[in-house]
């Protein structure tokens, strides 16, 4: 019997570039990732398999269409290294078997990916990146560069490795209870920055011309009862609109702008501006 | 302050790059160069004026701190938010004179980063669309066994659609700024209802990228409480960002710890001593 094939680390670590630099490079609506797929799969198909008519073959698995969340979606790309190596060794893995394992999995991590990297993760270091900024200092974005790149690569390469080491495994440490209960106490972190950035970074003020007929300014009496009373108005308004009424962000906007204007109209809102 | 076409060349360059899709990538491209503040580091360095740069990135960074693209959706290109929006924005606060580092000056990024961010949906789906040319020669070549060319596919030909599509408005539209932005304070003076309205909508925005945040995070109504919580400790007691995350972990840790006893306890009966979880030992009865 011939040799274990075994992927080399070079091989395995080009798999991993050509998917983290190439996963949406050449998006379409259509195959959405599938492209980046396939030369993540490149370098493995051409060392697992001698003949030319093999390797396409091989490759041709990977042709359906794929679309999850980048980042986290790293995992599922090594996930299928280790089964295409498994396959290669004889093992009786079909198409369809791969597939449906790739399949199963893009949904569930792209619902990970997308509320702990860009839904908490990203705003995070943002909020902090702002926070970093104030006065126009460039300290903020640097830190967002070095610390979210940082994070990305050693973050990708694990998940990448993992993947390929436990295969199916490795997802259900991302998936299982105690995945939920760390993942739900990290969500819970983001909620609460997401309220120290809309405190912090959002400023609505009504008319300073707005004067109660005892004398008070109204803005003042707003203060009183809560502090930053309208920007949290505002969030509520714009949460309950596009969650409740499933009004999309774009219209959401256009409503703000109505609001905006009449606002204006009726002097509730002034910049109070010159040139 | 105007805008010379080597600027406008690199403006143009940087938006092939942050595009989504772009061609640096997602970590690097969209996720680092198309975020708004790196974006306003980079045109401000670029522009000669990083502090300007900075302030303009920080304000529309806030509209879009949260831009999830669920399923492909877009609801706002950050090419055009970060590499048209946020130049034009420099050039209309330097030349109408307001301070940089004001509220009016932020609210006047925010809305032309968001006006700009919307119209620029158009250059996404034109860029997708574009994509579909080389898939399509893609699979062919699949087809013929010719694997090497699918580097070219993924790699090398959306650079055609992104000059079309990224490198060529952003040339054209920040070259013509000075004229646009002068435009603007002819015909649309500040105490006049159009300004005005621009300004009120430009501090209305940020709500709408934080309510997208909420909407991600929040699962049931005790949820808001967190939400409140974090507000509170910003509006009220005057934490920053740093402390409101770090007082966020110390509660997430809490909550980490019951809920995994909880689990412990759930699968107590059934997996008798011999699995106890590691860091629960004590607890287990």
């Amino acid at each position: 019997m011939a040799e274990k094939k075994k992927l080399s680390k070079k091989t395995l670590a080009k798999s991993f570039r050509n998917w983290s630099y190439g996963n949406l490079t050449c998006f379409s609506q259509e195959h959405m990732q599938t492209f980046g797929y396939l030369c993540a799969m490149l370098p493995i198909v051409e060392e697992l398999y001698d003949t030319p008519e093999e390797q396409k073959q091989a490759l041709q698995t990977y042709s359906a269409f794929f679309n999850t969340e980048p980042q986290i979606g790293t995992m599922i790309v090594g996930v299928t290294a280790g089964l295409e190596e498994a396959r290669a060794n004889g093992e009786a893995i079909d198409d369809d078997a791969i597939n449906g394992i790739r399949a199963g999995l893009m949904g569930p991590l792209a619902g990970l990916g997308d509320s702990l990297i860009v839904g908490t993760l990203i705003p995070i270091l943002l909020g902090i990146a702002l926070g970093l900024s104030t006065g126009g200092s460039p300290l903020g974005a640097i830190f967002y560069i070095v610390v979210w790149n940082l994070l990305m690569f050693l973050g990708m390469r694990f998940a990448y490795n993992q993947g390929y080491e436990l295969g199916g495994k490795a997802v259900e440490a991302l998936v299982g209870p105690k995945a939920k209960a760390l993942r739900d106490s990290i969500v819970m972190v983001g909620t609460m920055v997401i309220g120290a950035v809309g405190a912090t970074w959002v400023s609505i003020t009504c008319s300073p011309n707005l004067v109660l007929p005892g004398g008070g300014k109204f803005q003042d009496t707003l203060d009183g009862i809560y502090p930053h009373l309208l920007p949290m108005v505002f969030i509520i308004f714009c949460w309950y609109m596009m969650t409740k009424k499933k009004v999309n962000p774009i219209v959401m906007m256009l409503i703000l702008v109505v609001i905006a204007f009449v606002g204006v109209l009726i002097g509730f809102f002034d910049p109070a501006l010159s040139y | 302050m105007a805008i010379n076409a080597f600027q406008a060349a690199l403006f143009g360059l940087f938006a092939c790059l942050a595009s989504l899709p772009g061609m640096g990538g997602t970590t690097i491209g969209n996720y680092t160069l198309g975020r708004p503040l790196v974006a306003g580091l980079i045109v401000g360095i670029i522009m000669g004026d990083m502090q300007t740069g900075i302030l303009v990135g920080a304000a529309i960074q806030v509209v879009y701190i949260a831009l999830v693209t669920p399923g492909g959706t877009v609801s706002a290109d950050v090419r055009a938010v970060s590499y048209i929006g946020i130049p034009l924005a420099i050039l209309a606060i330097k030349n109408s004179g307001i301070d940089p580092a004001s509220a009016e000056a932020a609210g006047m990024a925010a809305s032309l980063g968001a006006a700009v961010g919307t119209l620029g949906t158009v250059l996404f789906y034109g860029t997708a669309t574009i994509n579909l040319v080389w898939q399509g020669m893609g699979w062919k070549w699949l087809e013929k066994g010719d694997l090497h060319k699918l580097y070219l596919v993924n790699n090398v030909l959306p650079w055609i659609g992104h000059i079309v599509c990224s490198f060529l408005p952003t040339f054209i539209i920040t070259m013509g700024g000075t004229a646009m932005v002068d435009l603007m304070k002819t015909y649309m003076p500040m105490d006049g209802i159009a300004m005005k309205t621009l300004f009120t909508v430009g501090s209305l925005l940020p709500t709408v990228g934080i309510a997208i945040l909420l909407k991600q995070v929040i699962s049931k109504p005790t949820d808001f409480l967190t939400f409140f919580f974090g507000f509170t400790l910003s509006a009220v007691m005057g934490c920053n960002l740093i402390a409101a995350a770090g007082i966020g972990c110390f509660f997430a840790l809490i909550n980490y710890e019951i809920a995994s006893l909880k689990i412990d306890l759930a699968n107590a009966p059934k997996a008798a001593i011999a699995s106890g979880s590691d860091d629960e030992e004590e607890e287990d009865i």
